[in-house]
């Protein structure tokens, strides 16, 4: 830039010569220096201009080309794969025997909040309040408002209240995939099934775990993912368990009764097919345990396991099989009946006056206390203990419930005579309905020890316990129970076609406090086998204080309250179970019986 | 260059002044307006309330202001801009200290009838101040460092007081305007080229001090970029904005579902759909072409400030005029890529669409220097 003096002295003084004023020529002069100034910095400022000309067309080509592509390109929906939904169903289904639905998983969710994140704090606890009536919307908008990160709102929810809280659209309410345990049959096997409940609780997954019956039992299983959610196959057949319920239910209420049970098991291989005990629950919404009083009274007490009952002269059976296997008698050795039976303080009576004396079938057709009691004198306590043991009546039964390790057998702490002698028709000895149900298969079933089981078989045959019976005793032990449905006391066991054999065995209570029994509180039992000349299945119904008064005065005994309510079970079961009514070749067998 | 220079008789006066406003420039900004009223209506479900009236009259008393501001003669705004700069960053150190405080940040004084957010009001004070220093210092200093040094320190004072809020979007809009003043204003290009260079370290010192004692940002901030490199990887949390208005303009295609049809936005998929992220609705319910009309009339109001700048001879008039424009475009600019996951989310306001009252007011104000120095511009022969 050639620089150029502030007043052009050559310029001035010329004018000054011309007589001009200087001042205009350099005023003239100052505001030209301005103006090339000034047009050099526009020029700057315009090549300035230029360059954020360019760089905001080239953000509208990038914004709108970006536009474009969004435009033309179809909506992606965000990947759903939350970090938790791949771990959820992992418990494994239980099934019945013919891999119906017994329990499965459901998947819901859990609506949980994160109040830092919230947006309407007051409109969220707002809306909350309305889709769950239950919860209280001032304590949750304080809880909202307090310095909380996280809280539950609710453990479970259904879809349709996950759309309702979706609807609020608040990003604060978040859902976690949860796996809830179903069992969509309700109440069907509850007691079986035990039911489930929550573990450790994270946001995406919640641990089920087993709290009773077979979900608990088979925890460690249905939780093991190697097992590659194989179900779990119960020996059940939900068919069966149904009408054996409805039945059940019915004759419960007609005999008055406080609870009843029943056992169905296949008396070769043990599977229990259905177990009921009444009253029961909804295994989806298990009630809370009783806080006080009796335990048995609650309706999670499984009366057919749990329960251990003197189960009265149901066990007459055993003592005759075994007085007939060991060669002491034969089923028509007569027993001396004449009562009452004295031994030392104790007395022993017959409900009947029966005469002097009965055959050994008779004892049992008639159930005479006192020929039982003799029987049980010929074999000697110790042996009979040997033998109710082999039969599995002084243990636990292995039955896979959690429930049935605690149920123990009562024995008496000296197994003197006189003991074998009230054992030999059921009092002084408790055991539950399984106890007598696995006992009376392994009697039946051709003398082999039997092992209740609720898992199906996978075995294709049976395969055969230890014997604890010969066959042929075996066979006499059949003929006898036939025959005290057929002129016995449990004449309204039969069904006609299917051959009902059975024993009846009506209990005292013992009073809950103090010694000695109730005068009109009995256990009423029918342990019965079907058909009697090739059993396939055991049957074991018993009734808790049950009173029938259609006659004149009550009656409590088996044969009046167990004895029908079994009889109607078979009936409405058998055809079921696949057994077509069959005409018994029978008459033959009561011949031998008696001509011997 | 001063403004004596300038015959004063050859400006309008009096309501003759009307007649010499930018008339195009009123009118796109009505425009503009008016989108905004139909999508606060639309994303309200329909109704005028909670957004779409109050927006209306806050549009109409912003009118009025810049009406007024338009009226008085630009000397004067010159001659205030140094008190104007003053006043707001006092205003910064009273809302740091007694502000109400809200989402996490201080940024509000209550006024009762409105919040004031004197972030927002230091947009225009810095734009002022920094057309105030260039018209006075002459021409050959620009580029010297002393004289640069001191709009850096200008510029920084009332970002580093935003900053410290924390408020990222209206710090990086004050610093990118305040930029491109000087740029404009003709300092060396050496500056700009040391300054990007320096900015390249710093967003290198940013993410290598994350995780150690001394990390710059907060770690929110921190996820936001994580999220704008990688949406996808939270799409229900930090991620949730991004992925929810991508799917927005993707579904509304190229003409839309129609007006009041947008599903993503009037289903509440989209917490802020009223503020920063309306621009989602307007792309769903109009598609491409409603949105592509809005940068339209967005790209106009640039046009027609740079020709009134250029127009200008007065150098304070011409620089608040295209302050005013770069601030304009860096608020609409960013909003846009950011909705549409070019840019990291930020609290950026769509220009006069968004619902808002201080954005609004203060771009009124704005637009008011604008037409104040349209109206009062030097005429005549050189």
């Amino acid at each position: 830039m050639i620089r150029t003096p502030l007043r052009p002295l050559a310029r001035i003084l010329s004018a000054r010569q011309k007589g001009e004023n200087p001042d205009v020529i350099e005023r003239e002069n100052i505001r030209l220096r301005h103006e090339g100034m000034r047009d050099a910095s526009r020029q700057c400022a315009e090549g300035r201009l230029l360059v954020l000309g360019a760089v905001f067309v080239f953000a509208f080509m990038t914004v709108g080309l970006r536009m474009a592509v969004l435009a033309s390109t179809d909506p992606v929906e965000p990947r759903t794969t939350a970090s938790g939904t791949s771990i959820i169903a992992q418990r494994g289904d239980i099934v019945d025997r013919n891999g119906r639905i017994l329990a499965t998983n459901f998947i819901t969710n859990s609506l949980y909040a994160q109040p830092p994140i919230m947006i309407d704090k007051a409109g969220a606890a707002r809306e909350l309040a309305r889709i769950f009536p239950d919860l209280d919307e001032s304590s949750l908008l304080k809880t909202f408002n307090s310095s909380r990160k996280f809280l539950w709102v609710k453990r479970k929810i259904s879809p349709e209240q996950q759309q309702l809280v979706h609807d609020i659209g608040d990003p604060g309410l978040l859902f976690g995939p949860r796996e809830m345990r179903l069992y969509p049959n309700g109440r069907l096997a509850a007691h079986v099934l035990g039911g489930s409940s929550f573990g450790r609780e994270g946001v995406n997954s919640a641990e089920v775990v087993g709290v009773a019956g077979v979900e608990k039992t088979f925890d460690d299983y249905l939780r093991d993912p190697a097992t590659g959610r194989e179900p779990l196959r119960l020996s059940l057949d939900i068919t069966i368990q149904t009408a054996a319920e409805r039945v059940l239910s019915g004759g419960m209420k007609l005999m008055n009764a406080r609870g009843a049970s029943s056992v169905l098991m296949d008396v070769k291989t043990g599977e229990v097919i259905s177990l009921v005990s009444l009253p029961d629950f909804d295994p989806n919404t298990r009630p809370a345990p009783l806080t006080k009083g009796v335990a048995s009274d609650s309706p999670l007490f499984n009366r057919a396991v749990q329960g251990v009952y003197e189960l009265g002269s149901v066990f007459k059976i055993f003592t005759a099989a075994q007085a007939i296997d060991a060669n002491l008698v034969n089923a028509g050795t007569m027993v001396d009946i004449r009562g009452p039976l004295k031994w030392g303080k104790y007395k022993i009576r017959d409900f009947h006056d029966y005469g002097k004396q009965l055959t050994v079938a008779d004892v049992v057709v008639k159930s005479s206390n006192i020929g039982a009691a003799r029987l049980a004198q010929m074999i000697g306590a110790e042996q009979q203990q040997d033998f109710l043991n082999s039969l599995g009546l002084l243990a636990a039964t292995p039955v896979e419930m959690v429930e049935a390790h605690g149920a123990k057998p009562l024995t008496p702490k000296n197994w003197s005579e006189i003991s074998a002698m009230t054992i030999s028709y059921g009092h002084g000895l408790s055991v539950s309905p399984m106890h007598l149900a696995a006992a009376y298969a392994s009697i039946v079933n051709g003398g082999t020890k039997v092992t209740p089981t609720l898992l199906k078989s996978t075995t294709p045959a049976p395969i055969p316990g230890p014997r604890v019976i010969s066959a042929e005793t075996s066979r006499v032990a059949r003929q006898m129970l036939r025959a005290v449905v057929i002129d016995g006391t449990a004449s309204f066991g039969e069904v006609q076609g299917y051959a009902v054999g059975g024993k009846t065995g009506t209990a005292d209570k013992p009073k809950e406090q103090g010694g000695g029994y109730h005068e009109d509180k009995v256990i009423a039992t029918f342990a019965s086998i079907f058909p009697a000349h090739d059993p396939r299945y055991v049957l074991v119904v018993t009734l808790d204080e049950p009173v029938e008064t259609s006659g004149k005065d009550p009656r409590r005994t088996a044969g009046w309250t167990a004895v029908p309510v079994a009889a109607e079970m078979i009936r409405r079961m058998a055809p079921l179970l696949g057994l077509r009514p069959a005409i018994e070749p029978s008459s033959q067998d009561r011949l031998t019986l008696t001509s011997n | 260059m001063s403004y004596l220079e300038y015959s004063v008789q050859t400006v309008p006066s009096g309501f003759r002044k009307i007649l010499f406003l930018n008339w195009p420039l009123i009118l796109l900004l009505c425009a503009v307006a008016g989108i905004g009223f139909l999508m606060l209506y639309s994303v309200a479900g329909g109704s005028l309330s909670p957004w779409a009236e109050p927006q209306m009259k806050r549009f109409a008393f912003g009118l009025f202001l810049m009406f007024s501001i338009g009226m008085v003669p630009i000397w004067f705004w010159r001659n205030v801009a140094g008190l104007a700069y003053g006043v707001s960053l006092l205003l910064l150190l009273f809302v740091k200290y007694f502000g109400v405080t809200g989402m996490g940040a201080q940024r509000w004084i209550d006024l009762g009838f409105m919040r004031l957010q004197p972030s927002e009001l230091t947009k225009i004070t810095l734009v002022m101040l920094l057309a105030a220093y260039y018209d006075w210092l002459s021409v050959e200093k620009t580029s010297r460092p002393v004289w640069v040094a001191i709009p850096l320190a200008i510029i920084f004072l009332p970002t580093l007081l935003v900053l410290s809020q924390p408020d990222l979007g209206t710090s990086i809009l004050l610093t990118a305007g305040g930029g491109l003043m000087m740029f404009l204003a003709g300092v060396h290009w050496l500056y700009f080229a040391v300054v990007i260079i320096l900015g390249a370290v710093t967003i290198y010192g940013i993410f290598a001090s994350r995780g150690t004692d001394w990390q710059l940002l907060k770690d929110y901030q921190y996820r936001r970029i994580d999220t704008f490199i990688d949406p996808a990887n939270d799409p229900l949390g930090a991620g949730y904005h991004i992925t929810q208005s991508k799917i927005a303009l993707g579904s509304g295609g190229w003409s839309g579902r129609g007006y009041m049809q947008g599903t993503q936005s009037r289903l509440n998929f989209l917490p802020e759909k009223h503020t920063d992220f309306i621009f989602t609705t307007l792309a769903e319910e109009f598609g491409f072409v409603g949105a592509f009309s809005l940068l339209a009339l967005y790209g106009l109001i640039l046009f027609f400030c740079i020709t009134s700048a250029l127009k200008n001879r007065d150098r304070f008039g011409s620089l608040v005029t295209l302050g005013v424009a770069a601030t304009f475009f860096l608020f609409f600019a960013i909003n846009m890529s950011m909705v549409m996951g070019l840019a990291p989310v930020v609290g950026v306001p769509l220009p006069l669409v968004s619902w808002g009252g201080s954005a609004m007011l203060v771009l009124m104000v704005a637009f008011g220097l604008v037409q104040s120095a349209h109206v009062h511009r030097p005429r005549g022969k050189r």
